[in-house]
């Protein structure tokens, strides 16, 4: 080989190498987002997987929205009507509102569309339950006619935690609720655009064009104008999170939504990229034990076990010793919000004294029996509490059975309701959303409802009908007075143990500008 | 030969017969719940029971087997329970980014590897030799994900040469399909360029001691000519064997490399389908890989008869 040719090369290789400039994400009008998991359903009511909910809020819209008070204010509605003393509720739909496919928004749609949704929503599920019609008397009223008052009305229709209360074309709001609709048509401010959804990889989304948004109001969370900045939007799924961390710093990603909590320290050094915490609300970790098997079919055992708990350790094990990122002293409901309390809470900030628990543990009749923990060893975060739960547990003199599962397998397991030797279980660790732990209307994991209720099926007619009189209750002060006597029941029948909150940071470049608060959500957000 | 060839493709039906009734059984009997998984954490029992009930997972085994099998001899191979996309489309999605990674590493790994082996018998116990095994070692010792750890960062992040992740399909630009899957190519193809130089080591090492290269030697010829015409040739059944063989261990190591470089590929699609127990891709992809490990078998029968004039079937 001759110089020359090898110099010709050696330029055309360095050409080649300056090329990835092209792969950049640096495209004007195109955001290169990574989920925090990857967008397997793409239904908003057929799974309550915050994924697709945050998919939903880009394609679906909803009647009302929620705001960072957790305060419902219309949004697909222009307004609404109450009459006959709170018993009859007319929603009107704002003008110019589109499905996708181009057909106008009918209230049809909409009645077609709550009702398919209060078929797997705890809160629309009361709410239908307090409703005697729903019905649309013309094309933009949505009619609700009530057996009972219902005040919390416009808070359910906008709720912003799973399950997401989308509405869609009625006629794919026909859709068996249990039954994943075909088809992406919603009214939201970015379409789906299935032609380039690479399951497991990709999913993207292209502004609507014949989206209105709101004229009135401040965009906060879930309400006031959704206005799209981004021509595209683009969900690349990147599964490990370092690899995630690196996209971003390289800039082939502008947008981390669940930046992990080894890696932020990382990322706040890194240069180009901001770290914040959008949602004050994070998750709840839980502790949930099986009622129907002992030992915890015996409330005294599960009222001693709550001196045992120490939501600083599971916390610090969550998310490390970086107090800003998490919290304890946590309730039943989620903390800095309207209804969290106070109410009854020494009994998991008092001191720690593992011989008191032991003793009580004694007198309320526990024998050694084996305790089987299931889990999630594929989920650091579900591990962690599990790691220091599994601790705690064995410092209160209990015989814990520590079976590490991967999380499809927890899922498949706790549904059995078998005692431990016949594949049953006793106890399991998850998150929830601080957002659904607001108030008791979708706060499932303290019902009291039996073997109808969520997994561990606790029983407690008091919960119950302190929860039902929540609903009925006439203003917001009586709603407080009651989750004080909510949480009061819960330390005494013990449907689960809160083990403390913990909040979520997300990464992105700091050349964006108008990320919302909460969860992530594509409007007003533009680069700079 | 070409009713070798017949005869050796079908084999397969059996192959695959068995390949599909083990797989199916082995689901079958495996813990996990896609409808739970579908519903999410906060879905209640009857929501899941309802799921479970809507997708036909509460039809008995053999039922399921039944319908599966019929829908696969008419060339179906289901539907993904979470995605409700065709298996097949779902494959066929992915199929390019993991055949570009197998080709490129393909590539890299025997340009690499058979010099490197056939150069370290040549030099058998010299500084190179050493040197040769020692890379050849490390190249068995440290596992994918690291070696593609240290690659994005020194190569993508620090150097900023190449991007850290992603795959671009070839049909957007020859350049940016390539700076995406060297690295993934290079990290997933260590190990099996230290097999294949081993390999060609000792079976050089053989060859290079028989009668004929002693001859050819002593006839004159150029060490370049004995090294690849006369001593590689005759080396190469046992490589190519090697090579085969080595198929399925890139198969396991595309799953990693692809998560590790976040390349859409097949490896990846088989582990989201088995944590969300997605029974019909996970059988899909199954009755892929075996079937194409069967043919990269047959195709290295059918190479033994180029490179051995002997073997004739």
């Amino acid at each position: 080989m001759k110089r020359r040719h090898l110099l010709t090369a050696g330029a055309a290789f360095g050409a080649t190498l300056a090329a990835p400039a092209l792969v950049r994400a640096q495209s004007a009008s195109t955001l290169k987002f990574i989920p925090q998991a990857d967008l397997t359903v793409l239904d908003p009511h057929w799974t309550t997987a915050y994924v697709t909910r945050n998919h939903g809020y880009l394609v679906f819209d909803t009647l009302y929205g929620q705001d960072s008070s957790y305060a419902a204010s219309p949004q697909m509605v222009a307004g609404h009507t109450i009459e006959n003393g709170g018993l009859l509720w007319n929603l009107t739909l704002r003008p110019g509102l589109k499905w996708h496919d181009g057909t106008p928004v009918l209230a049809s749609d909409c009645v077609a569309s709550i009702q398919r949704w209060a078929k797997r929503d705890a809160f629309g599920g009361a709410l239908m339950a307090a409703t005697d019609e729903l019905s649309a008397p013309d094309d933009k009223t949505i009619r609700f006619k009530l057996k009972k008052l219902f005040p919390l009305l416009p808070d359910a229709l906008g709720k912003s935690p799973s399950v997401m209360p989308a509405m869609m074309p009625a006629r794919l709001a026909a859709t068996d609720a249990f039954t994943q609709v075909q088809e992406m048509v919603g009214s939201g401010p970015y379409k789906f655009v299935a032609s380039e959804r690479v399951p497991g990889a990709k999913a993207v989304y292209a502004r609507n064009e014949a989206y209105v948004p709101r004229a009135d109001g401040k965009t906060d969370w879930t309400a006031g104008p959704k206005i799209a900045h981004f021509d595209r939007v683009e969900w690349n799924t990147i599964p490990d999170p370092a690899t995630a961390a690196a996209a971003l710093q390289s800039g082939e990603q502008d947008w981390w939504d669940y930046a992990t909590a080894d890696l932020i320290p990382l990322l706040k050094k890194a240069k180009g990229v901001k770290v914040s915490v959008q949602d004050p609300s994070g998750q709840i970790a839980i502790m949930r034990m099986n009622h129907l098997q002992p030992p915890f079919n015996n409330p005294a055992i599960r009222r001693a076990i709550l001196g045992a708990v120490d939501q600083s350790d599971v916390m610090q094990a969550v998310v490390g010793t970086d107090q800003a990122m998490w919290h304890d002293g946590v309730g039943v409901f989620c903390p800095g919000t309207p209804f969290a309390t106070a109410a009854g809470m020494e009994v998991l900030t008092s001191k720690r004294d593992y011989a008191k628990v032991k003793a009580d543990l004694k007198a309320a009749g526990y024998n050694g029996e084996k305790v089987v923990l299931i889990v999630a060893s594929d989920f650091p975060v579900l591990k962690a509490m599990a790691d220091v739960g599994a601790d705690f547990l064995q410092k209160a003199g209990l015989n814990v059975d520590y079976q590490a599962l991967d999380w499809g397998t927890v899922l498949k397991r706790r549904t059995s309701k078998d005692p431990i030797d016949k594949g049953g279980w006793n106890i399991f660790f998850t998150a929830w959303a601080g957002t659904d732990m607001l108030n008791p209307a979708g706060h499932l994991s303290l019902r009291g409802d039996g073997e109808k209720g969520w997994f561990g099926w606790p029983t407690s007619p008091e919960i119950e009908s302190l929860r039902n009189a929540w609903f009925d209750a006439p203003d917001e002060a009586t709603q407080k007075k009651l989750c004080d006597q909510i949480q009061r029941q819960v330390f005494v029948d013990v449907p689960y143990i809160p083990l403390g909150q913990y909040l979520q940071a997300t990464a992105y470049r700091d050349t964006l500008t108008g990320v919302n608060n909460g969860f992530a959500m594509f409007w007003n957000v533009k680069r700079v | 030969m070409f009713a070798y060839i017949l005869r050796r493709v079908a084999a397969t039906i059996p192959v695959m017969a068995v390949v599909a009734l083990f797989v199916f059984s082995l689901l079958y009997i495996a813990p996990g719940d896609p409808a739970a998984i579908i519903a999410g954490d906060q879905a209640s029992p009857a929501d899941i029971e309802r799921i479970r009930i809507s997708l036909g997972l509460d039809r008995p085994f053999l039922v399921r087997f039944g319908s599966w099998v019929w829908d696969v001899l008419n060339g179906d191979l289901g539907t993904s329970i979470f995605t409700n996309l065709p298996v097949t489309h779902m494959i066929a999605q992915r199929i390019q980014p993991t055949l570009s990674l197998m080709a490129i590493t393909l590539a890299i790994s025997l340009t690499i590897a058979i010099p490197l082996g056939v150069v370290a018998a040549w030099k058998q116990g010299t500084m190179i030799d050493r040197v040769a095994m020692v890379f050849s070692t490390l190249g068995f010792s440290v596992p994918v994900f690291v070696v593609g750890y240290v690659l994005a960062y020194v190569f993508a992040l620090s150097l900023d040469w190449v991007p850290v992740q992603g795959y671009t399909p070839i049909e957007q630009g020859v350049v940016p399909w390539f700076l995406n899957l060297i690295l993934p190519s290079i990290a997933l193809g260590l190990i099996y360029m230290a097999l294949i130089a081993r390999i060609t080591r000792a079976t050089m090492l053989e060859v290079l001691s028989q009668d004929y290269v002693r001859t050819a030697r002593a006839k004159g010829a150029g060490q370049r000519a004995i090294l690849f015409v006369h001593a590689l040739k005759n080396a190469a059944v046992p490589i190519v064997t090697i090579v085969g063989i080595g198929f399925a261990s890139l198969i396991g190591g595309a799953v990693v490399t692809e998560s590790v470089f976040a390349i859409p590929g097949l490896g990846r699609l088989t582990v989201d389908a088995i944590l969300r127990r997605d029974y019909p891709v996970i059988q899909g992809v199954v009755l892929m890989f075996s079937f194409v490990y069967v043919l990269v078998n047959l195709a290295v029968d059918l190479l033994y008869t180029l490179f051995d004039p002997r073997i004739r079937y």
